[in-house]
């Protein structure tokens, strides 16, 4: 099974994972049916109920991944009173006696959706990035601007083996799969011996466990995520027994728990005799660890040191999104949302003072003629600084840019190590073998010429040799120029090869 | 993986003065490490990486100059001796809780080292131990020293030891590594300050990854398919690279050879024409694969000269000047102008197709002739291919990292998207992506909305609707992308020593650098259809559009 947080379809497959984007934080996600599998007891089969609208699966499925799609009118209220209690009763009858072409026939049944107008939203392809922002909570959640700076540093890259505990809301466990991604195991041939990218992740809570287990079947991951319900601290991180167990060969770890010093006991190069060490023996570990509080860290990396753990380093990650604004001040404001009342400069300032004045002046001296028989009120004008503009107000004021209201300041310590790969004395005297340290060439000064250099050399000479040939005409010439050139070409394709070697 | 040095590979070199240096490793060289001395390189080769040597003052029998420092031994030098296992408070208290020694009888002046510059220099030419003995002398010849506290010392015997230590540490050169490299030692501002925590979000904003290895099937289309315009040298392509597996030379030797259909370009009509008209004996001829010619897991680089600027590459063993047909970016990376994109038949490469000389016209030919012959055509068709699959679009991401206007860009480029696509716009600093944010501002949409439905009401049916006017005044098209967000980040480093733990006292300054980012999508074309009534249409408006304009408010 693929999946399509991985390789996807261009339509929104039934059965399939899809993210319903109401808004920028707003994402619901929701596995695609073309029955009511929930048994809702809604008229039009499955639908997801969002604040912005109804929305009907058979109005979702088959549509292009990003398309924005327009709310039904789903009738909410009545199912509950009238026929959904009867549709359970029905059903749980029908279930006990159900066969496959009675449900069939239930099928047609459904009702074409009435769109609503009411509200819309857009239907993603699922993303780690969505999947963090949709996903259901159940422990603190590693978020992208963490995550990504991790699994950077963790180098892991297709066809890596990561580990993970704890699996937690799964939000890591998402982002890594992707990241070790080169292939679904069971579809290549087996002579091929290529490395197909892993993530092993293991999480103590049971229930947890077995949500994860169940996500993971649901978004196609199961063939690259192993998910395990262990305790890492007491049984380590082999795959299957945790004594006898095969090794994950991990390349990659990353620790999400409250003492991952507990856990460093498992990912040594030098396990208890009898079994595996959960590294692959053939490329450097590289370690993340993940903690809230100083103290877990400066623990973390004093067990780190006596394990050999080199490279140490701690950091933070600080991030925040940024609003853009336009800010719009002046007295030409009036009646604009989000518009201070205000004079932009000075200049308007004692301008509308002046023409306050002016104005108090003329009513005054109007209220003196006030008895006169030809006694005119003053009439009403706009002020100049109130003209309108021909400045659409989407392109009005300054723009300006500030920090979103809530900031997440501090999310946990990262700290990285790296234990290089195992290397013995035979390893080294068999590369001492290989390459013998007293043997030293003169460096090749000379740099290397490229193609285009050597091609361009060719044509000098070439020139160079028709020259000469015109010169001496008379002489009989042993080459025709061609046959020259020809070797020429040889030539450079024997240096070519000798340089590619 | 990187698992051991290879011969032939670029290497960054860690110096004990924490500087960085990019070494090509040439067997059978001497490498020099400056005042940090030299080895033989063959005496890293094959060996792992992260290992940190020493060089030794004299060679053993076999002519071997090179110590592995044990971790135990650089962690001890870090914690310093006296400190145990490091367990607890380290400061020194006397019966009070008073610190026993304090820095209240030192006196603030440089006379405490009683060695003077000569002698230091004459150590440095005679004193062995790779540099230990000057270090000791001088700690040694410190008149004050006793009076330091073990804070005040450990810093001191730190720094002199960076100064005077013959040791150095082998790191694989990947793109984090490089991105630190060119911030650090070079000039940060061409490859456009791009730190580590940037190439992450990118990476994964982008959603780039690895294609996988299943065929394209029926509803499909050719995944992991993305488009780069990037003018930091080649690191971006490189990051992306990495991120989708066509990076790193030898990984392609653990891979098996992808089976792409080879676009035809005449090269089954080549070899034909080879094996008849040569008589050569008929060996296995090796299919040279054609350049740009994968058709999944691509990148293709949009440049504004004739020819895309990724000289970076060359440290992962890909120069673009004398590309290596082995490697994985050979066929994978592809590269258009944009004037190939905007106006193909303006370039010759792509407009004149070189005239098909006849097969028994071509067996006449001299070879030299024959073979410039196929060249052009092989180049033509491979230009054509390479463009027409560009200008098709149906790109699954788009990463821009630009000295160009951003809009600019994103109006050629965000239509080229599939659905869901995600768009990352990076930048060093800030002004230029506010701007781009303020295109797509929920006013401007609004604003498009209107001018379009109005455009469309007045065209008569069935016309095509004039749409020039709308485009005009609006540079990209506020409604096929959402939502856009602003973002930046920065990691701080901490020193994280027994009862020494707090943020590092300095750091690099420069650009903050930030992320615009976004997602394709397809707009409906209902909201406009039920457009007739005019009542309704103002309800349409004030319950519809609110909530567009919620979704990418930019207030709090």
């Amino acid at each position: 099974m693929t999946s399509p947080f991985l390789t996807r379809n261009t339509i929104a497959d039934k059965d399939s994972l899809a993210l319903l984007q109401l808004r920028r934080d707003q994402i619901v996600p929701t596995i695609l049916r073309d029955h009511d599998d929930e048994n809702q007891g809604y008229w039009e089969g499955k639908v997801t109920n969002t604040r912005f609208g109804s929305f009907p699966h058979s109005t979702l499925i088959g549509q292009p991944w990003g398309s924005q799609i327009v709310a039904s009118k789903v009738d909410t209220g009545s199912r509950g009173r009238t026929q959904s209690a009867k549709r359970k009763a029905e059903e749980l009858d029908a279930e006990a006696t159900t066969t496959g072409a009675e449900e069939e026939k239930k099928k047609p049944s459904l009702r074409a959706p009435v769109s609503a107008e009411s509200g819309f939203l857009h239907i993603l392809a699922p993303t780690p990035e969505a999947w963090t922002i949709s996903l259901p909570h159940r422990t603190q959640v590693v978020y992208t601007p963490d995550y990504s700076y991790i699994l950077h540093r963790l180098r892991a890259r297709p066809g890596s083996t990561v580990i993970e505990a704890g699996a937690g809301s799964g939000s890591f466990t998402h982002a890594s799969a992707r990241a070790v991604f080169n292939g679904y195991p069971g579809t290549e041939e087996a002579t091929k011996r290529r490395r197909l990218g892993k993530v092993c992740s293991f999480e103590f809570h049971e229930q947890r466990a077995a949500k994860v287990q169940k996500e993971l079947r649901d978004h196609g991951l199961d063939g690259i995520v192993e998910a395990t319900h262990r305790d890492v601290y007491e049984d380590g991180f082999l795959l299957g027994d945790p004594k006898t167990g095969k090794s994950p060969k991990a390349n990659a770890i990353f620790l999400d728990l409250p003492a991952p010093w507990l856990a460093l006991k498992h990912l040594t190069r030098n396990p208890p005799p009898g079994q595996e060490s959960a590294l692959d023996p053939e490329s450097p570990a590289y370690l993340c660890t993940f903690s809230p509080c100083l103290e877990q860290a400066e623990r973390t990396i004093r067990t780190m040191r006596k394990l050999s753990w080199l490279n140490i380093s701690m950091v933070e990650v600080a991030q925040r999104r940024l609003d853009v604004k336009r800010e719009r001040i002046g007295l030409d404001t009036e009646g604009v949302r989000g518009a201070t009342l205000f004079p932009k400069t000075v200049e308007e300032a004692v301008a509308k003072l002046r023409s306050d004045e002016q104005r108090a002046k003329l009513i005054r001296d109007n209220r003196l003629t006030k008895d006169q028989p030809d006694y005119q009120p003053i009439a009403k004008e706009t002020p100049f600084y109130k003209e309108k503009t021909d400045v659409p107000i989407y392109a009005q004021g300054r723009l300006t840019h500030r920090s979103e209201p809530d900031l997440r300041t501090h999310t946990s310590y990262l700290v990285f190590a790296i234990l290089p790969r195992a290397w013995s004395e035979e390893d080294e005297q068999k590369c001492r073998d290989q390459w013998p340290s007293a043997k030293v060439v003169r460096a090749d000064n000379e740099p290397k010429t490229s193609k285009k250099q050597m091609k361009r050399q060719a044509a000098m000479e070439r020139a160079k040799l028709r020259e000469e040939q015109k010169q001496s005409a008379e002489r009989p010439q042993p080459d025709s120029g061609d046959k020259a050139e020809e070797e020429e070409i040889k030539e450079e394709e024997t240096k070519q090869e000798s340089t590619e070697a | 993986m990187h698992s051991y040095i290879r011969p032939g590979q670029y290497v960054a070199i860690r110096l004990q003065s924490d500087q960085l240096r990019l070494i090509q490793i040439v067997p059978d060289t001497i490498v020099n490490l400056g005042r940090f001395g030299s080895f033989t390189a063959n005496q890293i080769i094959g060996r792992p990486f992260y290992f940190t040597f020493e060089i030794l003052d004299a060679c053993d029998e076999a002519g071997h100059q090179l110590r592995v420092v044990s971790a135990t031994e650089l962690h001890a030098e870090t914690l310093l001796a006296g400190e145990g296992d490091g367990e607890g408070d380290d400061v020194e208290t006397g019966e009070n809780g008073v610190p026993m020694r304090t820095n209240r009888e030192i006196v603030d002046e440089n006379s405490s080292q009683k060695l003077t510059l000569q002698e230091i220099e004459e150590l440095k030419r005679e004193a062995g131990g790779a540099g230990k003995d000057i270090v000791a002398k001088l700690l040694e010849s410190h008149s004050a020293i006793d009076q330091k506290t073990a804070f005040s010392l450990a810093k001191y015997t730190l720094r002199k030891r960076k100064k005077y230590l013959k040791r150095f540490t082998v790191l694989p050169l990947d793109v984090g590594l490089l991105a630190n490299y060119l911030i650090e030692e070079r000039d940060a501002q061409r490859s456009m300050e791009l730190r580590d925590e940037h190439i992450g979000l990118i990476g994964c904003w982008g959603n780039v990854h690895h294609s996988g290895n299943i065929e394209v099937g029926e509803g499909m289309k050719p995944h992991g398919r993305y488009a780069i315009v990037d003018e930091t040298g080649g690191l971006v392509v490189a990051a992306m690279a990495e991120r989708m597996g066509i990076l790193y030379p030898h990984d392609a030797d653990e891979e098996p050879t992808e089976e792409q259909d080879v676009p035809a370009h005449d090269v089954p009509a080549h070899d034909a024409a080879e094996s008849q008209h040569t008589n050569a004996p008929p060996k296995p001829r090796r299919i040279r694969p054609q350049p740009m010619s994968a058709t999944t897991n691509t990148i293709t680089v949009i440049h504004p000269y004739s020819q895309p600027n990724l000289s970076l590459l060359k440290f992962f063993g890909y120069d673009t000047n004398n590309p290596d047909e082995s490697h994985p970016l050979h066929t994978h990376l592809k590269s258009i102008s944009w004037m190939q994109l905007a106006d193909p038949n303006s370039d010759p490469l792509y407009a004149n197709e070189p005239p098909i000389i006849p097969a028994e016209e071509l067996a006449e030919l001299k070879q030299s002739k024959r073979s410039a012959y196929y060249h052009k055509r092989n180049r033509w068709a491979r230009v054509k291919a390479v463009v027409d699959e560009g200008r098709a679009g149906n790109f699954d991401g788009l990463i821009v990292s630009t000295l160009l206007e951003p809009a600019s860009v994103l109006r050629t480029m965000v239509p080229l998207l599939a659905g869901s696509a995600p768009v990352v716009v990076y930048s060093p600093t800030v002004e230029s992506l506010v701007e781009l944010a303020d295109m797509y501002s929920t006013a401007r949409r609004t604003a498009f909305i209107n001018k379009k439905r109005e455009l469309e009401l007045q065209s008569s049916e069935g016309e095509a609707v004039d749409l020039s006017s709308l485009h005009e005044e609006f540079v990209v098209d506020p409604t096929i992308l959402l939502p856009p967000t602003l973002q930046t980040s920065r990691v701080r480093p901490w020193q994280v020593l027994p009862g020494r733990t707090h943020p590092l006292m300095t750091g690099r300054g420069g650009a903050e650098g930030y992320l615009f980012h976004g997602i394709r999508v397809l707009p409906t074309t209902q909201n406009i259809q039920a457009a007739g009534n005019v009542r309704k249409r103002r309800k349409v408006e004030t319950t519809s559009t609110p909530i567009s304009d919620r979704d990418v408010e930019m207030t709090s």
